[in-house]
């Protein structure tokens, strides 16, 4: 167990992780090119200020909390707070930053790590409820709208498990495995599900820029599909 | 008030509203809509948008509170979210290697079929493409935007409700160049028949300006506002001409028509109209583009004229926008005991959306009409009056317009208790009309230059006092 342990924290953790990484910059390069590059000079006509300070007001969103969303919006938040905190910022897991990367971090106690991994833990079991109990999230709901919540939770949880001897029912080398294999599954799926608005957050929230149509394709449509002479 | 009357006891409104459609009906429209699609998506920018859209759509469905036809109808296929993925589905299975790659491996997969075509059909045109949807994502999916592609290639296919080809088609390849048919000859009367009318209200002779060259500003309002809102065009008469700006506007003869109905459906027709609208302001020689008070008019130019405009871009303005900057300077007063009436302000969606023109208007009013009150929730994030994205002009489908589209806006004038609604766009104050005909609402609707021209001091004219002092003896007679 424990040589599998190590695998997953070698060599498995750094292919996954690389994964997500070319994944996500896969993304980022098709996006940044056909924004910033091949809209070129139409980009002047956009008010950046104006994107900005709305993808700002989403980053804080009190704005946002609008009637028959608060919940939902409440959890969304304190969800995506807590779990970057604890799983960027996890004493543990700076020792990763340190020996893959070189990156220095800052750490919280562990104390303090506890508590949010029990707060994304129960934002989890709310925002899957929500999507059990809420009829308009419900209309819409796809299987892999549970799997990924579950794909989600299970680093969270068995992590939470493997640290706490008192309450896991597990043996710790198992709750351990689970909670790292379970991790890289994340990492690997995020650049082809929607946890890939990790970066495309960022693109999603440029639609002013998309309504910079391109001159001339109009024209360009209605010759190739009604010739020369094409009438409204 | 009463609850919408056609609302079923379940609580869910799923009536359909068919449009009428001038094309005849395409054979095979599943082939013929992907090849529509396809020829899109190789000529246009769509495709990083949609394949950014097809990842990140989590379909958490908060737009769905925000969207005034969802709110009334509850109704799961009026969610902004559900008419998106439609589009995204099918580009997804056709336009992507992940869509090819399960069609062909695994059995369970998408496939176009007529049924979503009628679908499609029916839900773009349910949505006013208000865009308070897109406000309320928390990715900022453009439900408007995809709306308004889903239209276009549907129009491609000969779906586009019959009254906006046919408006559009004047406009581009009509004698009158403009959405109406109302012929040059025509305009010219109008403006005759204005000058006389203002000279009645105002005591000022003018002449309206038609095809001066070199001026400031040339004008262009919804063309229908020549033939139904009189007292919204001598209120922006009036401000020119208190601010001493009677010489530099023009008004031009071979295009006055603001309206662009390619907002709503197609980049085509957008981008043609938009042209025509720069060719007139380049054969007079004009400065600036003001448009009147129009919405989707003012959008249109404003955010178009910099991407269709060519090479000389001119700069545009709202009215509302010239009309506080004459205020802020001192060229116009307007008379703060004039209008005593509690009135409220319904903002368009196209020019309050984007957050372009919230407090103009809310200053103009404020410094004169002395009890102002405001919509819940207003400005940025205001209802759609329901006739948004062209669905005023329809006329077959007034009832959805009253009964889903308009319901929100309906209960939110009510609970304001306000006699006068101020609505600067043509396309608003239609919408409103009909609204408060069709609940009782005790109110009435007007454009905000309507009101000024109550209560505006004309230099040499007679005095709003004088001017209110004959209205109610009119009133009494």
């Amino acid at each position: 167990m424990e040589q599998w342990i190590e695998f997953a924290k070698g060599p498995l953790f750094a292919f996954t992780f690389l994964i997500m990484i070319l994944g996500l910059a896969r993304h980022f390069i098709i996006q940044f090119y056909s924004i910033f590059i091949s809209k070129g000079k139409q980009l002047k006509n956009v008010s950046w200020r104006k994107i900005f300070s709305d993808m700002f007001s989403w980053v804080v969103p009190v704005k946002h909390l609008i009637k028959g969303t608060r919940i939902f919006s409440t959890v969304s938040f304190i969800f995506h707070v807590a779990a970057i905190l604890v799983s960027v910022f996890f004493i543990d897991h700076i020792v990763l930053w340190q020996n893959y990367l070189g990156i220095d971090l800052p750490s919280i106690g562990r104390a303090l790590a506890d508590i949010l991994t029990l707060v994304v833990i129960g934002c989890i079991l709310v925002l899957i409820a929500c999507r059990i109990f809420v009829r308009r999230q419900r209309e819409m709901r796809r299987k892999s709208d549970y799997v990924l919540l579950i794909m989600v939770l299970l680093p969270f949880l068995f992590g939470f498990l493997a640290g706490h001897p008192a309450i896991n029912p597990f043996p710790w080398n198992t709750a351990m495995l689970i909670h790292i294999l379970s991790g890289e599954a994340l990492f690997v799926v995020i650049p082809f599900t929607k946890l890939s608005h990790i970066v495309l957050y960022f693109f999603d929230r440029l639609s002013v820029v998309h309504w910079q149509l391109k001159p001339g394709a109009g024209d360009k449509v209605a010759k190739a599909l009604f010739g020369e002479e094409a009438k409204v | 008030m009463a609850e919408p009357l056609l609302k079923e006891e379940t609580g869910i409104y799923k009536k359909k509203y068919p449009y009428y459609i001038e094309n005849p009906v395409v054979e095979n429209r599943v082939a013929q809509f992907l090849e529509a699609f396809a020829a899109v998506l190789n000529y246009t920018d769509y495709k990083p948008l949609l394949d950014s859209y097809c990842i990140t759509n989590t379909k958490c469905n908060r737009c769905a509170v925000a969207c005034p036809v969802y709110v009334t109808t509850q109704d799961s296929r009026d969610i902004p979210c559900y008419k998106t993925n439609l589009l995204l589905e099918i580009y997804k299975r056709y336009f992507t290697f992940g869509g090819w790659f399960r069609s062909r491996f695994l059995t369970k997969s998408f496939e176009l079929t007529e049924e979503i075509i009628d679908e499609m059909l029916d839900l773009f045109y349910r949505c006013t493409a208000c865009r308070r949807c897109t406000n309320e994502c928390p990715l900022g999916v453009d439900h408007g935007l995809i709306t308004r592609l889903g239209r276009y290639i549907l129009s491609l296919i000969g779906i586009v409700p019959k009254a906006l080809q046919v408006s559009v088609r004047e406009q581009l390849e009509g004698k009158t160049h403009n959405t109406s048919q109302v012929p040059k000859n025509a305009l010219l009367n109008t403006l005759e028949f204005l000058a006389e009318e203002i000279e009645e209200t105002l005591g000022i002779k003018v002449e309206f300006p038609c095809d001066k060259v070199n001026r400031e500003y040339v004008f262009f309002c919804a063309v229908s506002d020549y033939l139904l809102e009189p007292d919204t065009l001598m209120g922006n008469a009036a401000v020119l001409y208190a601010a001493g700006d009677w010489d530099k506007w023009t008004i031009g003869s071979c295009n006055y028509d603001g309206i662009n109905y390619g907002l709503f459906y197609s980049d085509w027709h957008l981008e043609n109209i938009i042209k025509q609208l720069v060719d007139e302001v380049e054969r007079l020689n004009g400065k600036n583009i003001l448009i009147g008070e129009c919405g989707h008019a003012s959008r249109s130019a404003h955010d178009f004229v910099p991407v269709f405009g060519g090479k000389k871009t001119y700069p545009v303005m709202n009215f509302m926008e010239y009309t506080l900057d004459c205020l802020r300077k001192g060229k116009i007063k307007l008379n703060p005991d004039i209008i005593t009436q509690k009135v409220t302000y319904h903002d368009p969606c196209n020019i309050a959306r984007s957050g372009w023109i919230v407090n103009q208007p809310r200053e103009i009013l404020k410094s004169f009409v002395k009890n102002f009150v405001e919509m819940e929730p207003n400005g940025q994030y205001n209802y759609c009056c329901g006739g948004g994205g062209g669905l005023v002009s329809i006329d077959e489908i007034h009832e959805f317009r009253m009964e889903v589209g308009g319901y929100v806006k309906a209960k939110q004038i009510e609970q304001t208790g306000a006699e006068i609604i101020v609505s600067p766009c043509a396309n608003c104050k239609k919408q409103l009309r009909e609204l408060v005909e069709y609940y009782n609402l005790p109110c009435k609707v007007v454009g905000l230059h309507d009101l000024i021209l109550e209560a505006i001091e004309i230099p040499g004219g007679k005095t709003s006092e004088e001017r209110k002092k004959m209205k109610e003896e009119m009133e009494i007679m």
